[in-house]
């Protein structure tokens, strides 16, 4: 079910209405009921993996806490980390070493035997839905099991709740235990106030995934389709475009599971907060998908020594991490490099700052600010497009550009562009829901008619699903 | 004031600005940008609307009624031939590549209640109701325009569209849906001398074909032999969604008291006789008569050209068995359809 679809319209506000009507020791049921059908929506045979990941994390999580030798601890972890790994790298990473597959073939071969077939599908074609979010969070309980930072959940219908959370399972953020399940088991009263946020943090997310990255979704792809088509200016803009598309794309997803989960009193953390007004790449991946960022400097950046080690090590670590995160997005070396490039920023900026920390004027954050903007945007190449051997002439069509087409920008697009840069200059360290609290009343309703109505009126037209998702 | 009713309140007070707002919003859309929209996403309906006040009746159609062969003689559509019948008849064409029932039906609802009774001929095409069609890939994109044609608020059809609220499942989904019928969806015979000893479309594709006396395959002639079979090997009964969609349409015009004909265009039996033979034959024209006695039965008019043109007049025959037709076919179905309605005429009722 996709949050920007009629189904989760009605879907939302029953779930919430039964929430509050349902007494607290039911409430449980619900959202898990609630989740599966969600999540079910899909692809219904998807569901037993999710269900599988669940039974492994519990039930490893229980003996882990209990067991005090090393080795058992240690072997427990190592069976936590294959089931969920290795579903990761069975349904995302598999298809890599295998031999290219037609589409029809497998069609053919699914109906021929339905339960390999789907297995072939999910490999090839339809990989589980957030996959790479809920192998994540459940693998941050196992480890701060390991670790003894957390109790294990002692009832397996919570727990199942906290793996499958419906706004928050097939996208992000990526939630940890400590965090959410206290939430989850918490008495929760329904309030005006808390309403009104949520209703704010949706409707600002619909505004940017439908009206933003929806309409500049198809001249993205026309552009990354065939760049030789257009002139300077126009690859440019499609070029830039997809950082403004999945920026988009995925904050407006990350404020309507944001807001959805305050609906029934559950606060998700912020995963973006302006990040392109980032002024150093350190800073951009502070504010740039917050919980993959803080997933990974956990889980993976401090294990390995973080800036306890020596500088070579710490420069291979940071490398190490930000390639891994980079291939965490997908199957493809396009991701790989991305991910790359973003780690050698990263190092020659901690170089040069070691060298000589240069004086934070507003000048060098200005001119930080554009250098990090077009260094991101460039990268992001990388990332959208298909093959590493289309890159070079994408990148000769934005200096020498031979087509003459010129990428058609409507006026209702270029007025959305507008009212979305104001926005984000005023959400500079701020969050929609709290910026509207220092408006008056008839400004506030004039900021909302205006969101309705681009969500309405103008808002892209064919089916865009979420970037994130295939992730 | 108590909290909570001051609660409420404020709540009833914003649903029902709220309310003020969306209308509003409707008539500004409306107004301003719905034809704009519709130019992009529903041509066919900003077409019906662009002409309907001026236009005696209206052909809807798809790829058959027009050519973009450079050989033809003339480049005259089937509509066109129709109207050339009829003096001072202005026959309003509405045709768009791939479009089918699904399309025509909510096109048919938007056509404004004349006080003359108007014509609307719809294209009724066999391979329509095979699973290659409804199954077919470039499905997503139709319903999305369908989405427009709906009889709701202007703005509300943009809504669901843009929510998705209409059937965009992906090609390979479809295709997926597709062989699940091809394999499942069995053929049964109700005359003696006919009998599928391969009673389902893949293992009748299955079966070697033009093999000559070593045993090799004539590929491209089995090529298009399965083809024919993909198109015409099936058997419409009352659960086909699209014989649904006819049914709907029926019942449209009868509300609107529109004289529906349903225009049956040829099909190339000829080669299905050649490349496959009777059993095919027999499929297609056991359809044709289940379709013509239907509507006939409800009082339509069928215009039953399904064996009216020869091999010849099929341009893709070579390639694929498919509704496009050289200028004599157009002509010859055009007039067709021309006669059916002049009976009409003398029998029943003035066309117009």
């Amino acid at each position: 079910m996709l949050f920007n679809s009629v189904a989760f319209l009605i879907f939302l506000p029953v779930v919430v209405l039964l929430y509050y009507l349902l007494p607290q020791k039911f409430c449980w049921v619900l959202l898990l009921a609630a989740s599966y059908v969600f999540y079910g929506s899909w692809k219904i045979e998807f569901l037993c993996l999710i269900i599988f990941s669940t039974i492994v994390d519990f039930y490893v999580g229980k003996l882990m806490h209990r067991a005090t030798e090393k080795w058992r601890r240690n072997a427990l972890l190592a069976v936590s980390l294959t089931a969920n790994l290795g579903l990761l790298f069975v349904f995302k990473y598999l298809v890599l070493f295998l031999p290219p597959m037609d589409p029809m073939i497998a069609n053919i071969y699914t109906v021929d035997h339905p339960f390999l077939g789907f297995i072939v599908q999910g490999i090839y074609f339809t990989i589980p839905v957030g996959i790479s979010f809920y192998t994540f969070q459940t693998l941050s309980y196992t480890i701060d099991i390991y670790h003894r930072r957390i109790e294990p959940e002692t009832h397996i219908g919570h727990f199942a709740l906290f793996v499958t959370f419906f706004p928050q399972l097939v996208a992000g953020p990526i939630e940890r235990f400590s965090r959410l399940m206290p939430q989850l088991k918490e008495k929760h009263q329904a309030t005006y106030r808390q309403f009104q946020k949520a209703f704010r943090l949706m409707l600002y997310g619909f505004f940017i995934k439908m009206c933003i990255a929806d309409n500049l979704s198809p001249l993205v792809d026309m552009v990354y389709d065939n760049p030789a088509l257009f002139n300077g200016w126009s690859t440019w803009f499609g070029t830039f475009g997809f950082g403004l598309q999945i920026y988009t794309d995925f904050a407006g997803y990350s404020l309507i599971a944001q807001g959805a989960a305050l609906c029934l009193g559950i606060n998700l953390i912020d995963n973006f907060k302006t990040p392109y007004f980032s002024t150093s790449i350190g800073e951009f991946w502070n504010r740039w998908h917050i919980s993959l960022s803080n997933w990974f400097r956990d889980y993976l950046y401090i294990p390995l020594g973080g800036n306890k080690v020596s500088l070579l090590r710490w420069s291979v670590n940071i490398l190490a991490v930000f390639i891994i995160s980079g291939f965490w997005h997908g199957a493809n070396y396009t991701f790989l490099i991305w991910g790359a490039i973003h780690g050698l920023l990263y190092l020659v900026e901690r170089g040069i700052n070691a060298r000589k920390r240069l004086p934070q004027t507003r000048l060098v954050r200005f001119i930080g600010g554009i250098l990090i903007f077009a260094s991101v945007n460039l990268a992001w190449l990388f990332f959208r497009i298909d093959t590493l051997t289309d890159v070079p002439n994408h990148v000769s069509q934005l200096f020498h550009s031979t087509g003459a087409t010129v990428l058609e920008l409507t006026w209702p697009l270029v007025a959305m562009l507008g009212v979305f840069l104001v926005f984000e200059l005023l959400l500079y360290n701020n969050r929609i829901d709290r910026l509207l609290d220092k408006f008056n009343l008839p400004l506030r309703w004039t900021i909302y008619a205006l969101f309705v109505w681009c969500i309405t009126a103008w808002a892209g037209v064919t089916n865009h699903p979420f970037i994130y998702f295939q992730f | 004031m108590h909290k909570g009713l001051h609660t409420t309140l404020k709540i009833a007070i914003r649903l029902l600005v709220g309310a003020v707002v969306l209308f509003s919003f409707n008539l500004i859309y409306w107004k301003y940008f719905w034809m704009k929209d519709l130019d992009k996403h529903g041509p066919m309906l900003y077409n019906l609307i662009e002409i309907q006040d001026t236009f005696d009746a209206f052909y809807f159609g798809e790829s058959s009624n027009f050519t973009t062969h450079p050989d033809d003689y003339n480049q005259l559509r089937i509509s066109d031939n129709i109207s050339a019948e009829f003096e001072g008849w202005r026959l309003g064409a509405l045709n768009h590549g791939a479009y089918h029932v699904g399309m025509f039906r909510p096109l048919v609802s938007r056509v404004h209640n004349f006080k003359n009774r108007k014509t609307v001929i719809v294209t009724m095409n066999l391979r329509t109701f095979n699973q290659d069609v409804i199954y077919s890939p470039s499905e997503a994109n139709l319903q999305l325009s369908t989405r427009f044609y709906k009889r709701s608020p202007a703005l509300l059809n943009r809504v669901f569209v843009s929510f998705n609220y209409y059937d965009n499942r992906s090609g390979h989904e479809r295709d997926l849906l597709k062989w699940k019928a091809w394999t499942y969806d069995t053929l049964k015979s109700t005359y003696d001398s006919i009998s599928f000893e391969k009673n389902t479309i893949r293992r009748w594709c299955e079966v070697p074909k033009f093999l000559d006396s070593n045993g090799v395959q004539d590929d491209a002639k089995r090529q298009l032999a399965d083809q024919y079979i993909k198109a015409y090997a099936f058997q419409i009964d009352e659960h086909n969604p699209m014989l649904k969609e006819f049914d709907d349409l029926v019942g449209i015009a009868k509300r609107k008291n529109l004289n529906l004909v349903f225009n049956l265009i040829p099909e190339n039996i000829e080669d299905a006789q050649l490349y496959i033979g009777d059993n095919l034959v027999w499929l297609m024209r056991s359809n044709r008569d289940f379709l013509v006695e239907r509507y006939t039965e409800q009082g339509i008019l069928v215009v039953d050209n399904l064996e009216l043109l020869e091999s010849k007049h099929f341009i893709d025959r070579a390639v694929i068995p498919q509704e496009h037709y050289d200028a004599e076919g157009r002509e010859r179905v055009g007039k067709s359809v021309a006669n059916a309605l002049k009976n009409q005429r003398t029998n029943v009722t003035d066309p117009e």
